[in-house]
């Protein structure tokens, strides 16, 4: 591409008045190289982010097949508020978005446990070798069930520090509390998410969840 | 404030690291992808024909053209749908009358004829042929071209081909020299540079595309190559 097209096109491109109403042309010719760039700002977020949302909103209890969903609303989310985020905070934007779909989506979740039985408890039929390897699925599902039996505000920080690696210092910008509370949860969480993993192959499946 | 290594650099067992792993590397399809854009009123590019049409008329390219006011306009989604399905008779101009009917989706966006018009000037160069006031009605059906192109360029990029998407940059370069949409493909071709490990040459354009544009929300996309 000529670099010189770039300057000419949005500004002196005389083809609207072909097929503009000529009062209309500038105004709206304004108006459409508007659209067109937020439509380009949307989609570069999409194309940069989809994975990060989906990845916090499973992690962070978004039921994967409501994953999708989730995204969309992030990123619809996003999109009306467009003009008020500015380039370097869409990351935030976003992340704070998705925690608390993905936080409705808990709660909606533990709802719908209590409701009907506690099935998922027994999801984990035998212990597991820790120098077992398992499939993608097999981990994910093991994954969610150590995720889910923690307690909320330690899972969130450690999602954001241990599969994100977001510092301590983002994690406290982005959830709005003190350093020293990021660093206090991150530690218990550490080692809660180390002993549940440890007691999915050691305890017997009976005493799993509990 | 100290970070602690993360548990994935030495995790404790084999299955400590499958876990951290898995929830690592979760990552979406292609399908939430295009869903996701059509949430947004955009036309995903890997959408099926149908989603793709039904996403366009929801906002996307309606929205993008409503505020010129023009009638043709609608004639876009028929457009994006019968491009998409290159094996329909629609394309055929001698068969300009009919085709409308043979596609739902263009009979339900806009009136037959300026659907099947919209949709030949696009795809058959040789719109002489085809009746009717063709200079009103061919820049819209330029514009869903050009989408269509950078569509096609992004998709490459997305799905590893830099190469095939500068390929493609270069053909939308040529296509369309006055390009409405170049300022997106200078986006999208630093980010293959990038890419494609051209460093310098995808820095240079970043530095020379924010100096020209700084104010542009685009600039900001680019500012992570420019080393700014």
């Amino acid at each position: 591409m000529g670099s010189g097209s770039l300057l000419t096109t949005v500004a002196t491109s005389p083809t609207p008045a072909l097929w503009l109403p000529a009062t209309a042309t500038v105004a709206t010719f304004r108006e459409v190289s508007r659209a067109s760039e937020r439509e380009a700002r949307l989609r570069a977020l999409v194309d940069r982010y989809i994975d990060f949302v989906a990845r916090v909103l499973r992690n962070a209890g978004t039921p994967e097949a409501e994953v999708d969903d989730d995204v969309q609303r992030t990123f619809i989310a996003v999109s009306k508020r467009l003009d008020d985020v500015r380039p370097d905070a869409e990351k935030s934007f976003l992340l704070q978005t998705a925690l608390r779909m993905a936080a409705h989506a808990r709660r909606t979740l533990a709802r719908r446990r209590e409701v009907h039985d506690s099935d998922a408890q027994l999801r984990i039929q035998a212990p597991i070798g820790t120098e077992q390897l398992l499939d993608q699925k097999r981990a994910r599902e093991l994954l969610d069930r150590v995720l889910e039996t923690m307690a909320p505000d330690l899972r969130t920080v450690f999602v954001l520090y241990e599969l994100e690696e977001l510092s301590m210092i983002e994690i406290s910008g982005i959830l709005v509390i003190p350093q020293g509370t990021v660093a206090s949860r991150l530690r218990r969480a550490r080692a809660d998410f180390r002993d549940r993993v440890r007691a999915l192959s050691q305890i017997p499946h009976a005493e799993v969840g509990s | 404030m100290s970070e602690p290594a993360r548990l994935h650099t030495e995790p404790e067992s084999e299955l400590e690291r499958s876990l951290l792993d898995a929830g690592r590397s979760y990552k979406v399809s292609a399908a939430s992808r295009s869903k996701a854009l059509a949430a947004l009123g955009i036309v995903g590019v890997t959408a099926s024909s149908t989603s793709a049409a039904s996403a366009v008329t929801k906002a996307g390219l309606g929205k993008w053209l409503a505020a010129s006011a023009l009638v043709a306009g609608a004639a876009l989604p028929a457009l994006h749908y019968l491009r998409q399905n290159p094996t329909k008779p629609a394309l055929d101009p001698s068969a300009v009358g009919a085709t409308a009917a043979n596609a739902p989706v263009a009979a339900a966006v806009a009136p037959a004829p300026s659907a099947a018009l919209a949709a030949s000037s696009a795809v058959e160069p040789t719109r002489s042929s085809v009746p009717g006031p063709v200079h009103t009605e061919s820049k819209p059906a330029a514009l869903a071209a050009e989408l269509g192109a950078l569509d096609a360029a992004r998709s490459a990029l997305a799905s590893g081909d830099t190469s095939g998407a500068l390929a493609r940059l270069d053909a939308y370069a040529r296509n369309f020299p006055r390009g409405k949409l170049s300022l997106e493909a200078e986006v999208l071709r630093i980010d293959a540079l990038a890419k494609s490990g051209q460093t310098a040459a995808a820095q240079k354009r970043a530095q020379a595309f924010i100096q020209r544009h700084p104010d542009s929300v685009l600039a900001a996309r680019v500012r992570a190559y420019a080393g700014q």
